[in-house]
């Protein structure tokens, strides 16, 4: 057992003391574990119980996706971007896609777009489907896990009909998608979402209003609004403290105009609610704006309003012109000069970067991950917290380490 | 039994038979349930969980998986981590099982049929349950393994700490019954199941709840299974063990499951009586012959396994359904609520017993303390004491003051309306009780 | 033999336990495997205790000493170790010191044992009243508890006449119910107290609930 004297924290006003003086322990979280997201090392200093630092080390998945993007064609590279957030590869090709097209300044048709948001929603509620069946696997809730992946399995076959694949789709590419949805895809579709909804309802028995869940969530990994915004958190981490920021209502025209036309909510506390399109849960009296718990119910929220905005997208979907996407060759040449777009993922803000010389391949690409910033904050919320609350923590920043490695 | 063997065999030889028959058909009581409570996890996990479970093995319900995987479990390399403490990580899994084992020899499984019948059954029950803690630290010591370490000390906190509110809740029928012998105690539930210790009154209906929900805390269950969260620390202080000694430890845990459903039945839901009472009916008693008795008894003992059952299901059920709670919550819900409502309750009921020693109703018949229907075949004081006469009767209290020639009664209060249970002779089951006995008599 | 006296038997089996693991504790020098052999030599006495008919007793041992003097015993040793193999040794005086004192103890202990003529052994009208019994509990609890109400069992065997005992009773025979309760009060006092001084100093209120 390796022993610390901790007199380095001696006289940091933040740990808590004991009067009987017992070792520190450095333990070691992983790489495997089954509660950390991926491989993920998380080394914490704890006295007993209590931890009193919690460093992250990541880079087990680091597959040096950027710099294969320097030696691929933009159409080539989106399998790459899959296996970022392998949980919500839709969303990672979007990114990719609407940033080349950004670069390139290509059009896409109407269909293409409403197509694109059905996809990228229906990424959505799977990707939060799992966040929250794993989250509360992590909390030894061992049942609502296998709900989430029994519901997410219907998503994976809609998928599997639409292009193919069930995790790394390579579906949205650089001009729209790569095929059609099949003929009765939408009705599959239509008939999932009417299921949905009432499963939703018994997952906030099983866990959102749960009275132990609630016990291990509220008030646990509380971060205020500065400190989100400080660590460059996004996504339903920083929704969840109270910031109101949704880039598909305040991000770039290209990215908005997608949701042209949309009526949708940014899930985001407001002066004590959350908006009331639906019957949601109330809020139980112990949690407190930013933590745990506010985080996991962002995301429940979200499912809810995906599930309108796939909707209303189908609606539009059948009732536009055009085709599903815009050809472009393999190695058509790109503009010279630089994109970067950010697009609102399921875990975040994940926006791409490609930077052109002219030429067919990119001279350079770059992913912002979205986990990796939120990530960054699991140093702050840690400190002087209970062991069995550092899953809880991590579990509720929803990390896939995909992406944080790249 | 041992005097069946000796009409055989010399009678040392009788009783080391007996013995070790007793000991063998016991021992299967822990391992054979725990293949079945196994079975039944897996199946009710899995249909929880919306999925199927064992489905291939033995059939189509896969009951023989257990027997697959105990065959897997014993064929598997004997791991020990280098830095591993070799002599108590070895006898680790066996301690855990032993304390857990030993608790079947004084639970009663029908009327009478006990291995040990002790006077003081319910509180060496409760003594012995707690020895379970020395598996978990000691493994969690001897693996060397921060990880290891941390379960078990969680684990140890956490059963030592819930065995004050466990106690306190097992305190209640035992008060109500006023003795400490299961045997007893399941015997005065005898009858209509309205005689059953949890509709005695409100407070003990209570704390039956508390007393299941401490009993899951003292196993190790989920909610309460820090020790072996899977997800926080791998799997808790048997991290590094794997083959036979986790089975080891893993039997040992259904055992203890089995014994606090086992000691709910007796204390709160009459033990081997069922509703009716349906071995009177069907003329199943000793006063029909021998048989008869045996075969009434047996239906008993169906009666309380099939309660022991439906509490360890009920326990399966709960693992499955909600998250587990963190070792300060744990902690928190034993000191700060099980604890007071179990003593509040236990007032109530005291007080409930005193105002109504009959029952709410009266119509109970037989006051607070009075062996029910047969009574206990218990030693009489005057057997250990020549004619102590109206000894008792002058200055202690309950007991009624009798002729000289009847040997005065029961100094516990437990008046059995004069019975000849008076004459049973001394006869504890060591001779050196008798010997201490008679030392003390020609004193 | 031809005979085997189970209880004989029994007995020499839980004195030669309880003996050779204290024996054990003296001698080994890693601090948890002897706490975990004095476990054993407790568990034995508890055995001890059984096979003298004293169940109350025998539970008792089990679960105050095995169950919660030695966890606790347990705890501190894991807790404030260092390093797997802590070793415990003693200097060469100590041994000496040890042994004289053990010596001594041990003699004294026998000849005082040894001079209580009740203790020889079994007189041959006991050894007839001796019998198997099977399925039938002996009161070990309800002498115990009359005790603490104040019926001395005990003390009833002043004679045969009624008017002995009569004496006896009246004589000023009081329960122990008084001094358990003060006992027991005095223990609170000691855990609040204890409870009290390992408390935590909390600097400032960061950790979340």
């Amino acid at each position: 057992m390796a022993t610390q004297t901790g007199t380095a924290f001696a006289d940091d006003p933040r740990i808590i003391e004991y009067d009987v003086r017992t070792d520190e322990m450095l333990i070691n979280m992983g790489p495997q574990h089954p509660s950390t997201h991926g491989v993920l090392r998380l080394v914490l200093r704890t006295d007993g119980e209590i931890v009193s630092e919690a460093v992250p080390h990541i880079g087990y998945l680091h597959r040096c996706a950027e710099k294969i993007g320097e030696n691929l064609a933009p159409r080539q590279f989106v399998p790459y971007t899959d296996r970022m957030d392998y949980l919500a590869g839709m969303n990672m090709n979007l990114g990719w896609a609407l940033a080349v097209e950004k670069l390139m300044n290509l059009e896409i048709p109407e269909k293409a777009k409403h197509l694109r948001v059905i996809i990228a929603e229906m990424n959505r509620i799977a990707s939060h489907l799992v966040g929250m069946g794993t989250y509360g696997l992590d909390l030894g809730s061992f049942s609502p896990f296998l709900y989430a992946f029994r519901e997410r399995e219907k998503i994976l076959d809609l998928f599997e009909e639409a292009c193919g694949a069930r995790l790394t789709y390579s579906y949205l590419t650089v001009g729209g998608a790569t095929h059609d949805l099949p003929a009765t895809w939408l009705e599959k579709c239509e008939a999932f979402l009417d299921q949905l909804l009432p499963v939703i309802t018994e997952y906030h028995t099983l866990l959102t209003t749960n009275a132990i869940f609630v016990r291990r969530a509220a008030n646990i990994g509380v971060m205020s609004a500065a400190t989100a915004i400080d660590f460059g958190c996004t996504g339903p981490v920083l929704r969840g403290s109270g910031v109101d920021q949704d880039l598909r209502r305040d991000g770039e025209q290209w990215y908005t105009e997608m949701y042209d036309g949309y009526a949708f909510e940014v899930i985001v506390e407001k002066d004590g609610h959350y908006p009331k399109d639906h019957e949601y849960p109330a809020i139980p009296k112990t949690a407190v704006l930013g933590d745990c718990w506010h985080r996991f119910y962002v995301r429940m929220l979200e499912v809810i309003q995906s599930i309108d905005l796939v909707r209303q997208a189908i609606d539009r979907y059948r009732t536009a012109t055009g085709s599903h996407c815009v050809p472009v060759k393999l190695n058509q040449k790109l503009p010279k000069g630089e994109a970067y777009l950010e697009t609102e993922c399921p875990k975040g803000q994940m926006g791409f970067f490609i930077v052109s010389r002219g030429e067919a391949i990119p001279w350079r690409v770059r992913a912002r991950s979205s986990c990796f910033s939120n990530l960054s904050v699991t140093h702050e919320l840690c400190r002087g917290c209970l062991l069995a609350d550092v899953p809880a923590i991590v579990g509720s920043l929803d990390i896939v380490m995909g992406e944080i490695d790249r | 039994m041992a005097e069946f063997f000796s009409t055989y065999l010399p009678s040392w030889l009788a009783q080391l038979v007996t013995g070790l028959i007793q000991c063998v058909i016991l021992l299967h009581v822990p391992l054979v349930g725990a293949m079945f409570f196994v079975w039944v996890e897996r199946k009710a996990a899995a249909r929880i969980q919306d999925r199927l479970g064992p489905t291939r093995v033995g059939g189509m319900f896969g009951w023989l998986q257990l027997l697959a995987d105990g065959l897997k479990l014993l064929t598997k390399e004997d791991l020990r981590p280098q830095e591993a403490d070799a002599m108590l990580f070895r006898l680790a899994p066996y301690v855990g099982f032993c304390a857990s084992f030993t608790v079947f020899l004084a639970l009663p499984f029908s009327d009478g049929w006990v291995v040990q019948w002790l006077d003081v059954g319910v509180f060496f029950i409760l003594a012995v349950l707690g020895l379970e803690v020395f598996g978990v630290i000691l493994a969690g010591w001897a693996s060397a393994s921060k990880w290891s370490l941390f379960g078990a000390m969680r684990e140890a906190a956490q059963v030592v700490s819930y065995e004050v509110p466990l106690g306190m809740c097992v305190v209640v029928p035992v008060m109500i019954a006023g003795t400490m012998d299961l045997v007893a105690i399941g015997r005065m539930q005898e009858g209509l199941f309205t005689n059953w210790f949890i509709f005695h009154d409100p407070f003990t209906f209570v704390i039956f709840f508390v007393y299941f929900t401490c009993g899951i805390a003292s196993v190790n269950r989920a909610p309460f299974d820090l020790a072996e969260a899977e997800s926080e620390l791998v799997a808790g202080f048997h991290t590094e063990y794997s083959g036979f000694r986790w089975l080891i430890f893993y039997m040992a845990e259904y055992g203890s499951m089995f014994i606090v459903s086992g000691l709910a039945a007796i204390l709160f839901f009459g033990g081997w009586n069922g509703p009716i009472p349906l071995a009177d009916l069907l003329g199943l008693t000793d006063a029909n012959g021998e048989l008869a008795g045996y075969l009434g008894r047996f239906l008993g003992m169906l009666n309380f396994v099939f309660k022991s059952v439906l509490g360890v299901t009920v326990m399966i059920w709960v693992r499955w359904t909600v998250p587990r709670l963190r070792i300060d919550q744990v902690m928190t819900m034993c000191l700060k609520y099980c604890t007071p409502i179990a003593a509040v309750m236990f007032l109530g009921a005291t007080l409930w017993t005193y105002t109504f020693p009959g029952g709410v109703t009266g119509l109970r018949g037989t006051p607070y303390g009075t062996v029910r229907g047969v009574s206990a075949q218990r030693v009489e004081l005057s057997d250990l004491t020549p004619a102590t006469e109206d000894a008792e009767g002058a200055a202690g209290e309950g007991s009624d003051n009798k002729p000289a020639e009847e040997h005065a009664g029961d100094v516990a209060a437990a008046a059995a309306d004069g019975e000849a249970a008076a004459a049973s002779t001394p006869s504890g089951p060591l001779s050196i009780a008798t010997f201490a006995s008679s030392r003390a008599r020609s004193r | 033999m031809d005979a085997i006296n189970w209880h004989t038997f029994f007995f020499l089996l839980f004195s030669l336990v309880a003996c050779a693991f204290a024996i054990a504790v003296v001698l080994s020098s890693n601090i948890v495997r002897m706490a975990f052999y004095l476990i054993l030599s407790l568990a034995a006495t508890s055995g001890l205790f059984f096979l003298a008919g004293a169940d109350f007793v025998g539970a008792m041992q089990l679960m105050i000493y095995v169950g919660g003097t030695l966890v606790l015993l347990i705890f501190g040793v894991m807790l404030t170790n260092q390093g797997p193999y802590t070793m415990l040794k003693s200097r060469g005086d100590s041994w000496l010191l040890g042994v004289v004192a053990g010596v001594g103890l041990l003699a004294l202990l026998t000849y005082t044992a040894l001079g209580v003529r009740d203790w020889m052994g079994p007189t041959e009208e006991q050894l007839a009243e001796t019998q198997l019994a099977f399925a039938q509990p002996s009161a070990t609890a309800t002498p115990i508890g009359n005790a603490l109400l104040g019926i001395r069992v005990d003390k009833l065997n002043g004679g045969n006449e009624p008017d002995a005992q009569q004496q006896v009773l009246q004589g000023g025979m009081s329960g122990y119910l008084l001094p358990f309760e003060i006992v027991s009060v005095h223990l609170l006092v000691v855990l609040i107290g204890a409870a009290h001084l390992a408390r935590t100093k909390k600097r400032s209120d960061t950790r979340s609930t």
